[in-house]
């Protein structure tokens, strides 16, 4: 059900008592038209339906890990990888919508190396770009590609496993470090703000923090703490907001002010709420009004499939049972409590529950769209 | 410009040795602890031989080929738990344990990103505090880590839910609780070796000296046995279920614990740490800890941990050997 945050309501007309008789009559009135039950409220499927956009996103199948693409309403899904003896995750699909850098896997347990990939959105032209590196991220410009370096060259399925930060450059091939590199440490789930500024991520035992969501200066040595609880942030395209995992059955967004010196996250507007099912991999459609996430069971992955590992589902490699995603609107305000929320609010993407997890959106035909 | 701080603001701790070049040599350590018993306070630590029948002698330091300092001891049976304690700790039991080595100190952050692990303490101020927030199979897996490192056969199966323990490997494992308890002991009865409770302090960091925050592994005495940290800085993951009442039914050779009941499981923590009053500090204070598995980012920063593994006669005499 959604819970919309109490706001200040109308002002009343007149003090006469037939005018507050009047006004009574009206409300009341106003208040039956309004009502869920008699308001035909748009499905949220339905609404995305018609939006341009599509999704990218990592599934386990056929003991597998493989990236699918599927339409915003969970239509069409299909596989763009189909490597049997590789597992592909973690896409992250290039602002201008026309490519999807990825993280591969190759070989089994520790011998495993998880390298950077890019393709083009419909799965061609797929090129490996660096080894031991993960958890890639997007400039605005589509240009470069972020990424952090394993923090030892032997495999380790936790997130944080990073140490520093560096740049592919798409047109010349070449890797540049972070210019604060070597004081970056345990980062993981980077993003670019849109105006190229900042880049937020999260630091685990890193970096003089016990753990914190931070703004770190694109090109500078700037590192500000944001000083909100959980992990996983991500900024809104249109740059105003920053969505975040503010604890396992929860995620919040909020407004941030990106172009200031010294951004601040304010009160959060919108709580996504499950209390039966973990919530993550918050991820913002391209015109900044929908949010998707990974949704199931807390659970410690399943050490016998293939090309997965133990630890915490929500980890990338980490087997997840039931893990579906899911889209909500992100204009609504207040508490969404996804077990209780109408179509109108809420919709799962995807049901088959095969680690459905790490969402990105894109614009599913983007030299059309910027021709409107 | 603002710089990231840390979110603890405690002072530096200065780097002290103490698992270094130092160790490689052989201690006996009837000269590590302190021979004249203390019997004040209704706690009567007596030699260790007195409550240990030995198979293999005394217990004796070795360092192992990756330069990490351990305490061979010998096999002996003990009184396990105790009558007077928590309800879980009852009833005292006689156990035999064979004979294992056991970590001189608490694994700390150098040991375990020396075998390429993420460090996940909390506190990251100096490389030889023992590592805390370490999660069950984390422990467990710096365990096999440790093993291939020194070419030993790793314990633990890692395509099992629960890195299921291969007992009769070489390789290094979290102690079985009363493995931590034969060894907090030392061959003493009472809740301390050390004897009077009031010793504590010169033995643990705990709630009442540690300032809220762990400390460089061994700045404190050793038991008699000569092992470091056994009563304080961090808990110890043990491999066991957890069940508050298993001491009813045990077996009284080596026992490992009930089996796992498949739902909402707890392992054995043991030990008092920097957050742990002195009555949880007692050798047989027990709790039972989720074991953080599932979390991406475990935050229970006392849980920390310590490996043991058995060796052969001959392995075990040469590893003497090196060491002298």
């Amino acid at each position: 059900m959604f819970t919309p945050k109490r706001r200040p309501g109308p002002r009343r007309p007149g003090c006469g008592r037939r005018a507050l008789f009047a006004y009574a009559i009206f409300t009341s009135v106003l208040s039956l038209l309004l009502s869920p039950a008699v308001v035909a409220q748009v499905p949220l499927r339905k609404t995305l339906q018609s939006a341009p956009f599509k999704i990218a996103y990592e599934t386990y199948t056929n003991d597998n890990w493989e990236i699918f693409v599927m339409n915003a309403d969970g239509s069409h899904a299909l596989n763009l990888t189909r490597t049997p003896n590789e597992h592909e995750h973690y896409p992250q699909v290039s602002p201008d919508g026309t490519k999807i850098c990825f993280s591969v896997d190759a070989g089994e347990g520790r011998d495993t190396i998880r390298s950077l990939f890019v393709m083009d959105v419909d799965g061609g032209n797929r090129k490996k770009l660096v080894d031991h590196a993960r958890e890639p991220f997007w400039s605005p410009d589509s240009k470069v590609i972020g990424f952090l370096p394993q923090e030892y060259p032997k495999f380790n399925v936790i997130d944080y496993y990073t140490q520093g930060m560096s740049f592919y450059d798409l047109n010349t091939g070449k890797i540049e470090a972070h210019v604060n590199s070597t004081n970056l440490h345990h980062l993981y789930n980077p993003c670019f703000a849109p105006n190229g500024k900042w880049i937020v991520a999260t630091v685990h035992a890193g970096m003089g923090v016990s753990h914190a969501i931070l703004l770190i200066a694109a090109h500078g040595t700037n590192i500000i703490n944001l000083n909100i609880p959980g992990c996983r942030p991500c900024i809104s395209p249109d740059g105003k907001q920053i969505a975040w995992g503010s604890g396992d059955h929860e995620v919040d967004a909020a407004p941030i002010d990106l172009d200031s010196d010294s951004p601040v996250v304010g009160t959060w507007r919108l709580r996504i709420q499950d209390k039966t099912n973990e919530t993550y991999h918050v991820d913002w459609s391209p015109d900044s009004r929908f949010l998707s996430l990974s949704r199931g069971p807390a659970s410690k992955g399943d050490p016998t499939k293939r090309g997965t590992f133990q630890s915490a589902c929500e980890i990338v490699g980490v087997y997840a049972p039931g893990w579906n995603l899911c889209a909500v609107s992100a204009e609504r305000e207040g508490i969404l409590d996804l077990n209780q929320a109408t179509d109108a609010d809420f919709t799962m993407l995807t049901t088959n529950g095969l680690s459905n997890k790490e969402s990105a959106w894109f614009r599913s035909n983007p030299k059309k769209e910027s021709k409107r | 410009m603002v710089s990231v701080e840390s979110e603890k603001g405690e002072q530096a701790v200065t780097p002290k040795a103490c698992c270094g070049t130092a160790l490689a040599v052989v201690v006996l350590l009837s000269a590590c602890g302190r021979s004249a018993p203390d019997s004040a306070g209704g706690t009567k630590p007596e030699d260790a031989s007195a409550n240990s029948r030995s198979e293999r002698g005394e217990p004796a330091e070795i360092v192992t080929s990756s330069g990490v300092a351990m305490v061979s001891l010998p096999g002996g049976e003990f009184v396990m738990g105790t009558d007077k304690g928590n309800p879980d700790e009852a009833p005292a039991h006689k156990v035999k344990v064979s004979a294992f080595l056991i970590d001189k100190y608490e694994v700390t952050h150098e040991m375990f990103t020396k075998v390429q692990l993420p460090n996940p303490s909390h506190w990251q101020d100096n490389p030889k505090k023992p590592v805390e927030r370490v999660r069950w199979r984390d422990a467990k897996q710096y365990c096999n880590e440790r093993s291939l490192l020194e070419g030993l056969k790793p314990c633990y199966d890692e395509k099992t839910a629960d890195w299921d323990c291969d007992y009769a490997a070489n390789g290094y494992r979290l102690p079985t609780e009363a493995e931590w308890e034969y060894a907090c002991r030392a061959g003493a009865e009472g809740p301390y070796d050390f004897g009077q409770p009031d010793k504590l302090r010169q033995y643990a960091w705990f709630a009442d000296n540690a300032g809220e925050k762990t400390h460089v592994a061994g700045e404190k005495k050793p038991n008699r046995w000569g092992i470091f940290d056994l009563y304080g800085n961090v808990s110890e993951w043990c491999e066991d279920v957890y069940s508050p009442t298993y001491y009813k039914e045990s077996p009284p050779v080596d026992p490992r614990g009930p089996p796992n009941p498949g739902k909402d499981v707890q392992r054995v923590m043991r030990g008092g740490s920097w957050k742990a009053s002195a009555d949880m500090c007692r050798a047989s204070f027990r709790q039972g800890q989720r074991t953080g598995d599932s979390d991406a980012c475990f935050f229970t920063d006392y849980c920390g941990f310590r490996c043991v593994r058995r060796a052969s006669p001959d392995e075990l005499r040469q590893l003497k050997i090196k060491a002298k």
